[in-house]
């Protein structure tokens, strides 16, 4: 099953009113969250209950370096570490990146961006494969 | 509106007036400093510049990096990736000027392949009498190196103003270009 509905972002470090971070779980990816300078950037999806996730898409543009935490809180804090991954760079064409999570369960994930190819980073979608 | 974040790194010989520059920036020109103190390490400020006509704005966190060289390798370590360059020299001092290219490989090094803008500013626009590099060949060198050349006076806050101005402007031209550069990418 493939869901971004019932995920919201809750928390983003930049902010652009014409590319809100609401974009990145808007299921299209057209519409784009932008980073507005410096590096670490973050965000913080919450799903509407605890969910076991399987495996994520990233949709992005000149991220470097990601690194996912996550938690089974009610609030946005306390993650522990669950991956990071090493983004290839692309020209004129979206990083499109499938992360396995192994059916670890969460009520947060929080996208760490630590570095990227440019001095600004897109996310266009994430997506959600349940288990 | 959108406010954009900019790393910039305030880099120069030593007692060329960089820390004067920052500060008049910092108090929007209410404060000189008359008494030199040498900066030993990395100093933080930031200011905010609005962009004119336009509801948006550039937050910049001005590293005022020693410019002694014994001190500079301790400090470069807290330059990070930087986003914008501000690089100051002396128009009383000659050696001040020749130095500025060494200035450039170092934050060279730390740009990591990105495009940086940034300033070349001619500092002590007021000692005329002492001036040992022309604004001709200052501004020639500058647009070798993709600068834009500025000449300030931070004793007599003449002109302070312009190099941040322009460092958050091209930031801003920076971002803009960038973001259309997103708006017609195509999907993976």
């Amino acid at each position: 099953m493939i869901d971004s509905s019932g995920a919201q972002v809750v928390l983003a470090s930049s902010s652009d009113d014409n590319h809100p971070p609401e974009n990145i779980t808007d299921g299209n990816s057209k519409t784009f969250w932008m980073s507005t300078g410096m590096f670490p950037q973050e965000f913080v999806i919450r799903f509407a209950e605890t969910t076991n996730i399987s495996s994520l898409t990233v949709e992005s543009y000149n991220i470097k370096h990601l690194r996912i935490e996550k938690n089974t809180s009610p609030s946005a804090a306390q993650f522990e570490p669950v991956t990071q991954e090493e983004f290839e760079r692309t020209e004129g064409h979206l990083q499109t990146n499938a992360i396995s999570l192994n059916g670890c369960s969460a009520t947060h994930l929080r996208f760490i961006i630590a570095a990227g190819y440019d001095h600004f980073v897109s996310v266009h979608r994430v997506s959600v494969q349940t288990s | 509106m959108v406010k954009l974040r900019a790393r910039c790194l305030l880099v120069g010989d030593a007692a060329v007036g960089k820390s004067s520059l920052s500060h008049i920036f910092y108090s929007d020109g209410s404060l000189f400093q008359k008494n030199y103190s040498l900066t030993t390490g990395v100093e933080l400020l930031t200011k905010c510049i609005n962009i004119p006509e336009t509801n948006d704005s550039v937050e910049l966190y001005i590293l005022d990096s020693a410019g002694k060289e014994t001190l500079v390798e301790g400090c470069e370590k807290m330059w990070g990736e930087p986003s914008l360059l501000c690089l100051v020299f002396d128009l009383t001092s000659e050696q001040s000027f020749a130095n500025c290219s060494h200035w450039m490989e170092r934050v060279h090094a730390h740009c990591k392949g990105l495009h940086v803008p940034g300033v070349l500013v001619g500092n002590k626009s007021d000692l005329s009498a002492r001036r040992e590099v022309q604004a001709s060949v200052a501004r020639e060198w500058a647009q070798s190196q993709g600068l834009e050349y500025h000449e300030t006076s931070a004793k007599e806050m003449e002109n302070c103003d312009a190099p941040l101005l322009s460092l958050a402007q091209a930031f801003y031209s920076l971002y803009q270009e960038r973001r259309e550069t997103i708006q017609n990418l195509s999907p993976g």
